[in-house]
């Protein structure tokens, strides 16, 4: 299929055309990624399917289908959708923190009855198609500096806000982040953004001592200092360090790493999977499993700069932003360059929640690509 | 109105912005992926050596193994104390699991009751994370097992094979070996050899008393090492057997004593208490050293209950006192000797005749003689043979203190021997510089003590080992022997007790001495003639019995002690050697408030005790060429293996009993 083709309207609506434009380059980059994250937790559970790495793949093998199908959805769904399904998460977020779940401390959970979910995970898509649809609908001037400015303001605050109070500064960071990524993307003011960055690296300290509640605050300072409690908080830092540090160049080999086979790392199959990875198979496998994430984020991030609506250049490099986050800030905390803050590795940790957010997004980069020539017109229209 | 040229700029000066951010956000991605690539290579390749000893000091661990204990054993090489294989049961407190829920399930298993378990949760208190408390010993191979298939689901607890100390001859040995038992706090020291980690193990054991304690870094051995791989929970995973240090048991420790002559004189004590100290007149080797009663030591490593600990230390007898050592008593009579080689070497004539009436005159008392009807005019030998108090009263008084006291020492009264375990109480030797000097109230030397110290009352107190020593040294007739009781540890000989300096008396004078021991058991009218007949053949044995009072015979019709308490009978002591003419072992019997006569409480016993030593050593084995059963010590003395010209009519009644 050439792109004329796909620049042609009637044929380019035709399924199997939509079907062969999907980058499937990037597919098979991410089942390897989700298929060495299997192999890790086969490795850790004693050579076992159960109870980690079977799972793992069939839940992959679902998100992977459902990624497929969101890609054909036509990008003006999505842009319809963006203030609805924004709308719903933060009413889901509300709800939470009125009739919501508490465990460990924290109000995160809604019970569906046959499952419970977190809110804050619908809204780390939201906020992307939220504000991918806000620019759209507002001029380059606009976009840089004016009094409109206050509304994608308010958009990341409401969620990031009602997050942070459940407590989960993590996701409350990331959704905050993934904002502010689109913002600067849809081309926010240098002075702004310089601004913002110098308030907010004055606010940490403050934010640290004053705000945070315990636990979070033992988090961050151990960080800095991880030997002052090497049983304790700082157990976690350590044992990772050694487990990395310990792989060397080649690693202990497949299923010898004793740090994540002895339990000395914490974890092991879910936000330390990383150092699992590091342990058995050395900087080499480390190596190739970032440049697999590099592949993914340029691949992704292209296929955002070839879109022609303003809407999917922003949903798609918003989701990137999202990824590159979770790679990038999971990276650090395995490496002791970031206190411990609770966020997997995007495909390679164990987790249902966090798989099934990042492959929807992947659809929504997807079907961006798909749909790369549709004419996205805000308000008229319109697919619904 | 919105023109289409300004439309499409400003739809490509949208699309600009957002290709020159999306390269930033490229730029980022790439950046920060490589400040991890970075990083990991910092760490993997630079640091990786440094990373790789912390994870196998995470892998890893060295579980200290205590060293078997050594042994101890006695002249022969028969075992005193040793190992046995002990199931125990191990509870680890490690922060997940609560002690108290696991005692709980265990006592399902093993009898665990309430009172026990309290104990046990006062111990958790006290010890360390992931330090093991032994929470039952010596259980059942049942036990043992039962515990071991439920091991899964208890990961805090370990059914493991130790070691525990068991003494085969129980009692016999007690006071002289001591015990082993589990380490106190207070037992830990900041530095030296009990600061040493293998000392908080549970399987380790302290010596407590005797050689056990004296001997302890000797028979402790070298602490072992498993390398073992652990989890991060500290369970054992996997032992790694290259990497094992394996631990060297202790020294073991060779006694002088022997085994048979021990356990027999145990047995001849009976219900009594008292001490038995045979020893070898040429060696200086002790080859018996009991305290009766005695005690179970197995039961003092298992651990005493309160009760059991009170029964013991409560009994008026005192078995947990080592009455060889530090029990002190008059020795009576049995100091006579000493009076005579005193009286001797300060020049008096021995065949003067001091005559006794039964009683004398001095100082405004009457200083009785143990005979009421006395003895007629008495020579030194008749003296010593028929043990005449009067006799002596008066040598005593005119020598005075000071003469007895020098001789006293040089038989080895008033000193503790260095046998290489602590306990001696030394006892009193008094003389006119030590009244002044100890006796307070009353610091003047009275003649009226003197002429008690001449029959070993008053001013003078000895311990059995003293009696054996002094009698050792009287029938060496030379050497100031020392006794020695630790033969060799780890193969090492222990200085012998004969490389010593003579005894600062005359020959002509010990042999007098000598003479007159042999006739208290050998002459027909001898207060222990009949009860020192041993049987066998030519082998005789001479002694001296003793009999010495706890109270004041002031006043008291009836001397007879047969019919007052316990605590206020007389001792009575026997002291003797034999062969009398190549004195080979020497041995001292106190039988504390035994409330007869020295020749009838103590002698028998001695007699009972050196046969058994006699007949053990091979050249006196050799000389006797049919030894014959010896009849029971209430009935008449034998006959057959009395000395030449004995006649064979016993001796008439006892006229009262011998001093």
């Amino acid at each position: 299929m050439t792109m004329s083709a796909l620049s042609r309207p009637g044929e380019r609506d035709r399924l199997v055309v939509k079907f062969t434009q999907i980058d499937w380059t990037f597919a098979i980059a991410l089942c390897l990624l989700a298929g060495t994250g299997a192999l890790m937790m086969f490795s850790v559970a004693g050579s076992s399917w159960e109870p980690w790495a079977g799972p793992h793949l069939f839940r992959f093998g679902f998100c992977f289908v459902l990624m497929i199908a969101l890609a054909l959805f036509d990008v003006r769904v999505w842009f319809a959708l963006a203030y609805p399904i924004y709308g719903l998460g933060l009413l889901l977020l509300l709800a939470v923190e009125f009739v919501g779940d508490t465990r460990m401390g924290a109000t995160r959970w809604l019970d569906l009855g046959f499952m419970s979910f977190q809110p804050s995970e619908v809204m780390k898509v939201g906020i992307v198609l939220a504000l991918a649809r806000f620019y759209h609908g507002i001029s380059a001037e606009d976009a840089r500096l004016s009094w409109w400015l206050i509304i994608p303001a308010l958009m990341i605050a409401a969620p990031v806000l009602l997050v942070a109070h459940q407590p989960d500064l993590g996701t409350a960071m990331l959704i905050a982040l993934t904002g502010a990524a689109v913002v600067v993307l849809a081309g926010l003011s240098w002075k702004i953004i310089g601004a913002a960055v110098i308030s907010f690296v004055a606010a940490v300290p403050i934010m640290v001592m004053f705000v945070l509640h315990e636990y979070q605050r033992a988090r961050v300072l151990t960080f800095l200092d991880p030997e002052s409690d090497p049983s304790g908080s700082g157990y976690h830092i350590l044992q990772s360090k050694i487990a990395l540090g310990s792989g060397g160049f080649f690693g202990k080999g497949y299923g010898l790493g004793s740090q994540s086979q002895l339990n000395f790392l914490p974890e092991k199959h879910t936000d330390f999977i990383f150092a699992t990875l590091a342990e058995e198979f050395g900087f080499l496998g480390c190596a190739l499993v970032l440049a697999l994430f590099a592949a993914v984020i340029f691949m992704a991030l292209r296929t955002a700069s070839l879109a022609h609506s303003h809407f999917g250049r922003l949903a798609a490099a918003g989701v990137t932003a999202t990824f590159t986050l979770y790679v990038l800030i999971n990276g650090a905390m395995v490496m002791g360059l970031a206190p411990v803050v609770g966020v997997p590795m995007p495909l390679l940790s164990y987790g249902g929640t966090v798989m099934l957010t990042v492959m929807i997004g992947w659809g929504l980069v997807q079907s961006v690509r798909v749909h790369r020539y549709t004419e996205v017109t805000s308000g008229k229209g319109a697919f619904v | 109105m919105s023109e289409p040229s300004i439309f499409f700029s400003e739809v490509n000066e949208r699309q600009g912005a957002f290709h020159r951010r999306s390269f930033l956000l490229g730029g980022f991605a790439g950046a920060g992926l490589l400040a991890l690539g970075g990083r990991l290579a910092h760490l993997q390749l630079l640091e990786a050596q440094r990373y790789q000893k912390l994870s196998a000091s995470n892998q890893f661990n060295f579980r200290l193994v205590p060293p078997p204990r050594g042994l101890i054993v006695d002249r022969n090489g028969a075992v005193l104390a040793t190992n046995r294989p002990n199931f125990r049961l191990l509870v680890v407190k490690d922060g997940e699991h609560e002690p108290g829920e696991t005692l709980k399930t265990l006592a399902h298993f093993v009898p665990l009751d309430e009172a026990r378990q309290e104990r046990l949760m006062r111990e958790f208190e006290r010890t360390p994370n992931r330090t093991p408390v032994s929470v039952m010993e010596d259980m059942t191979w049942e036990q043992f097992s039962a515990i071991n298939v439920r091991a899964p689901e208890m990961p805090n607890v370990t059914a493991d094979m130790g070691e525990v100390r068991v003494y085969p001859h129980g009692g016999a040995f007690a006071h002289v070996i001591g015990y082993v038992a589990k380490v106190n706090r207070e037992d830990l020291t900041e530095t030296g050899p009990n600061s040493e980690a293998i000392l908080l193990h549970p399987g380790f054991r302290i010596g407590r008393q005797g050689v056990e304690k004296a001997f302890d870094l000797d028979l402790r051995g070298r602490t072992g090492a498993r390398k073992v791989e652990v989890d991060a929970r500290g369970r054992e995973i996997r032992n790694d057997t290259d990497g094992d240090i394996p631990a060297a048991p202790g020294k073991t420790v060779e006694l002088t004593l022997d085994v048979d002559i021990q356990n027999r004189a145990l047995e001849v004590m009976g219900d009594e208490s008292g001490a038995i100290v045979v020893m070898d007149c040429r060696s200086g080797d002790l080859l018996c050293m009991v305290s009766a009663p005695s005690f179970d030591a197995n039961r003092f490593v298992r651990g005493l209950s309160t009760a059991e600990y009170r029964a013991l230390a409560d009994y008026e007898r005192r078995p947990l006192l080592d009455k060889a050592m530090s029990g002190t008593y008059p020795p009576g009579s049995t100091f006579k000797m000493t009076t005579a080689l005193a009286a001797l070497a300060a020049g008096i004539n021995p065949e003067e005749r001091i005559h006794c009436s039964g009683g004398w005159r001095f100082g405004g008392r009457t200083w009785r003689c143990w005979r009421h009807g006395g003895h007629g005019a008495q020579n030194m030998h008749d003296a010593i043979k028929n043990s005449c108090d009067v006799y002596f009263y008066q040598v005593a008084l005119r020598m005075g203190p000071d003469h007895i006291a020098r001789a006293a020492k040089a038989l080895g009264f008033g000193q503790a021997f260095d046998i290489g375990i602590p306990g001696q109480r030394t006892g009193v030797v008094g003389s006119t510089d030590w009244k002044r000097t100890q006796v307070k109230r009353d610091p003047t030397w009275h003649p009226g003590d003197s002429v008690s110290y001449g029959i070993g009352q008053g001013y003078i107190t000895a311990n059995g080992l003293q009696l054996a020593v002094m009698t050792a040294r009287l029938a060496n007739g030379r050497k100031q022997l020392n006794p020695r009781l630790v033969k060799s540890v780890g193969g090492v000989e222990m200085p012998p007790g004969d490389e010593v300096p003579n005894l600062p008396f005359s020959q002509e004078h010990l042999d007098y001495v000598r003479a007159g021991m042999i006739a208290v058991a050998n002459d027909r009218s001898g207060t222990a003639f009949r009860q020192s007949q041993l049987g066998l053949g030519d082998v005789l044995m001479a002694g001296k019995t003793g009999t010495a009072q706890v109270r004041s015979y002031d006043g008291v019709a009836n001397r007879d002690s047969r019919s007052v308490r316990w605590g206020l009978k007389d001792h009575n002591l026997y002291v003797a050697f034999a062969p009398i003419d190549q004195p080979r072992y020497a041995i001292s019997v106190i039988i504390q408030h035994g409330g007869l006569g020295g020749a009838t409480a103590a002698a028998p016993r001695a007699r009972e005790v050196m046969r058994v030593a006699l007949l053990k050593d091979p050249e006196i084995r050799a000389r006797i060429v049919q030894p014959m059963p010896l009849p029971d010590v209430t009935d008449l003395p034998p006959v057959g293996e009395a000395p030449e010209g004995a006649v064979a009519a016993p001796p008439p009644l006892d006229p009262g009993e011998p001093t």
